[in-house]
């Protein structure tokens, strides 16, 4: 069972999220704030990481960049609410962001793109 | 200012010429009418002591000649005989010839008359005896003549007497046998005298004795006064003379000016004296002065005539000059009086006028055109600030316009980020719900319908929020060259058309390239053309028309029509205002985006619309090569 965080300040977004993903089969945890998220990370080395970019003490990049230097195969799912320039996309992929979704977004689809990823990953770990 | 009344110069240049030419001419007529009156004075007085001299040798000529007859006479030997008979012939001879003789004595060598003849003697006169009187004695005498006895003939006029001896020449030496008398009439010298020296005025000539006895007069009714005499004072001048001769200025007893002379006869020392009052001898001079005035005036008039021809001659371009320059002061450079240039200071001054007058006249010229030019511009200038005003302010406008959806983008921007996040809690919750439902017994089938709904909305309020924060976002452009007739080919063929509406396509034949950013140029067209078929819903549906047009070089048409039921006109020109909206569900969003768009690409949309008939949106781009 892959492990997954949840990083969001949202409380009804996570727990929402979390528990529409653990029918899907994922060990989901949460995490409200960026010091914490990445205490979690390091604590319970998910698989799959999913965070919004803003953050009430950091932005979600940073955190991105910040799991990235220590795992390569971690998978970091970007969530945002308004629309991402090409740039801030970019940049976001070249700190080790692996996809975006925006709010909305189709849970369906994302279960089986973060199956995917992570089946994906399975082979080489 | 007073105007000062200036001084003409054809005046000042007369004046000048009549004291230059008048003066010296005035001075030497003064001094030649001075000299030549002196002159003709002292002339005038030579000539009349001339003529008094000549006078008193008349005089003693008058009487010579009867002395000299009574002397020849006396020495006839007919005569000497002392015989009466013959004696009276020759007397009476000498009566006929000679008529200023009145009577003539005979007197023997005693002294005694003894043959008395004459003119108004009546027969047998008295015999008088003279042996005590001078009248024989000084005959007789060694003196062997004698002229006196001054006296009027019966008291009318002066006669002389005059005696000579008869001398017997035929005894050796001669004997006096006695004495020949005569008595003569002066008045033939007074005739000599009114006739060489008419007596006029206060001219007159006269003859005296030494005692001043009046002898002749130039005025014979003069010579007939019983007590006739020359004037005390100029008898006291003529007999204290010490000289024979004299002439002289003389002022008379009543103030008269006279030139008077004077000359004393050598035989008989009778005393002529001549006077002509001292204008007689200006008469000249004044007449020369006369003619030197009227000379004078002449040269003068003449200087007037010659000063005005020449300060005309003189003045005359100058006062060309001045009206020239006259007109040039009013800025009058046409028509210009002809300015002669003569070789002179003037033609000197003209010339120098003339280059004065070109220069000012270019001069003018020159401000003239840069004032036209300065006024062109100036105008030119207000239109450009005219121009850059409407351009600022419609910046302006524009700028307020932008911020203005600046800020409700960057609300709606907000606003549609918060949205999002319930959204996506309500998506994830129903979602939830959905898989839990699925996976137990069969639902509610009401149930399942409603989650249906939920997800609908939940899908409609993404799409309201997407639209609005496309609208708002601030995103640079990313222009591509395309070919537009391909890519719009391309677009169509991907839209997803319902199956009631109709594509109809007109392409321009000429396939022209544009610059765009294809993201945002597709999303107006699709805009457009999802308007169009939201105005033609189902059943009846309806066409939809593209078409592209090239209206002018460097421009393409893009139209999208409908044939809807067309748009009402009281609101055609609010539609492409952001949020602004006709339909029940709608952000009002759509039209803003293509004319944001369209804006972007320095591009314009039109719109033309017929209720019931349908509506066309031209877009208009610029091409490129």
């Amino acid at each position: 069972m892959a492990k997954l965080l949840i990083i969001d300040d949202d409380a009804h977004l996570r727990e929402s999220l979390a528990e529409v993903l653990d029918l899907d089969g994922f060990e989901c945890h949460q995490a409200g704030d960026a010091k914490e998220g990445i205490a979690a990370a390091q604590k319970l080395a998910p698989e799959v990481v999913i965070m919004d970019i803003q953050l009430p003490d950091s932005s979600g990049f940073q955190i991105c960049q910040e799991l990235r230097k220590r795992s390569k195969t971690m998978i970091l799912i970007m969530m945002t609410g308004r629309f991402l320039s090409s740039e801030e996309k970019t940049q976001g992929f070249e700190l080790g962001a692996d996809e975006y979704i925006t709010k909305p977004f189709d849970l369906a689809e994302l279960s089986v793109r973060i199956k995917q990823l992570l089946s994906r990953n399975a082979p080489r770990g | 200012m007073a105007t000062r009344r200036r001084g003409k110069l054809a005046y000042k240049i007369i004046f000048w010429f009549l004291l230059i030419s008048l003066i010296p001419m005035g001075v030497v007529g003064y001094y030649l009418i001075n000299v030549s009156q002196q002159s003709l004075h002292n002339e005038t007085l030579t000539m009349q002591g001339s003529l008094a001299v000549g006078f008193a040798d008349t005089v003693d000529k008058y009487v010579a000649t009867f002395r000299n007859v009574m002397t020849e006479t006396a020495s006839l030997d007919d005569f000497t005989s002392m015989n009466p008979a013959k004696q009276q012939q020759y007397l009476n001879r000498i009566l006929q010839i000679h008529l200023a003789v009145l009577e003539l004595s005979v007197l023997n060598d005693k002294g005694v008359e003894t043959l008395r003849v004459g003119r108004f003697l009546g027969p047998n006169p008295e015999l008088r005896d003279f042996r005590r009187e001078d009248l024989f004695n000084a005959a007789v005498g060694p003196k062997g003549q004698y002229v006196g006895r001054l006296e009027r003939f019966q008291g009318l006029y002066p006669t002389v007497t005059v005696s000579v001896p008869i001398l017997d020449a035929r005894v050796q030496p001669a004997r006096v046998a006695g004495a020949l008398a005569a008595r003569i009439s002066l008045n033939p010298l007074s005739t000599m005298l009114s006739m060489e020296f008419p007596s006029t005025g206060s001219s007159q000539a006269a003859v005296v004795a030494p005692d001043g006895f009046l002898i002749a007069h130039s005025d014979p009714k003069e010579i007939y006064r019983p007590d006739a005499r020359l004037s005390d004072d100029v008898l006291r001048v003529v007999t204290t003379q010490a000289s024979e001769r004299g002439s002289g200025d003389m002022a008379l007893a009543d103030g008269r000016r006279m030139l008077a002379s004077f000359a004393q006869s050598r035989d008989l020392g009778w005393i002529v004296y001549v006077q002509q009052p001292v204008e007689t001898a200006n008469h000249s001079a004044d007449q020369m002065r006369a003619q030197i005035v009227k000379f004078f005036l002449i040269v003068a008039i003449f200087m007037v005539l010659f000063s005005l021809a020449m300060a005309n001659h003189i003045t005359q371009p100058i006062r060309l000059l001045k009206e020239a320059a006259d007109r040039l002061g009013r800025g009058q450079f046409e028509d210009m009086p002809e300015v002669v240039t003569t070789n002179d200071e003037i033609g000197d001054l003209a010339q120098t006028f003339l280059g004065m007058s070109d220069s000012l006249k270019e001069k003018t010229g020159e401000l003239i055109h840069a004032k036209q030019e300065l006024e062109k511009f100036t105008k030119f200038l207000e239109k450009r600030v005219d121009a850059r005003t409407r351009e600022l302010r419609s910046a302006q406008d524009e700028l307020i316009k932008k911020e203005r959806l600046a800020a409700i983008g960057q609300m709606a921007s907000v606003v549609g980020h918060e949205i999002r996040n319930p959204l996506a809690v309500i998506n994830n919750s129903i979602y939830f719900i959905k898989t839990k439902l699925s996976t137990g017994v069969e639902p509610d089938p009401k149930i399942s319908k409603h989650i249906k709904i939920i997800e609908s909305e939940i899908q409609q309020a993404n799409g309201i929020i997407n639209e609005i924060l496309t609208y708002s976002r601030q995103r640079d452009l990313k222009p591509e060259r395309v070919s537009l007739n391909a890519w719009l080919e391309e677009l169509l063929s991907v839209y997803p058309f319902p199956p009631h509406i109709v594509l109809e396509k007109h392409f321009d034949l000429v396939s022209v390239n544009v610059e765009i950013d294809t993201t945002e140029v597709q999303q107006a067209i699709r805009n457009l053309i999802g308007n169009g078929i939201e105005v033609m819903p189902p059943p009846k549906g309806g066409k939809v028309t593209i078409r592209t047009a090239i209206p002018e070089p460097g421009w393409v048409r893009i139209d999208i029509g409908d044939a809807g039921g067309g748009i009402p006109p009281d609101v055609l020109d609010k539609i492409f205002a952001p949020f602004f909206t006709t339909k029940a569900r709608g952000t009002g969003l759509g039209l803003a985006v293509v004319r944001k768009v369209v804006d972007r690409h320095k591009g314009r949309v039109e719109v033309e619309s017929k209720m019931g008939v349908g509506t066309t949106f031209m877009l208009y781009l610029p091409t490129v090569v």
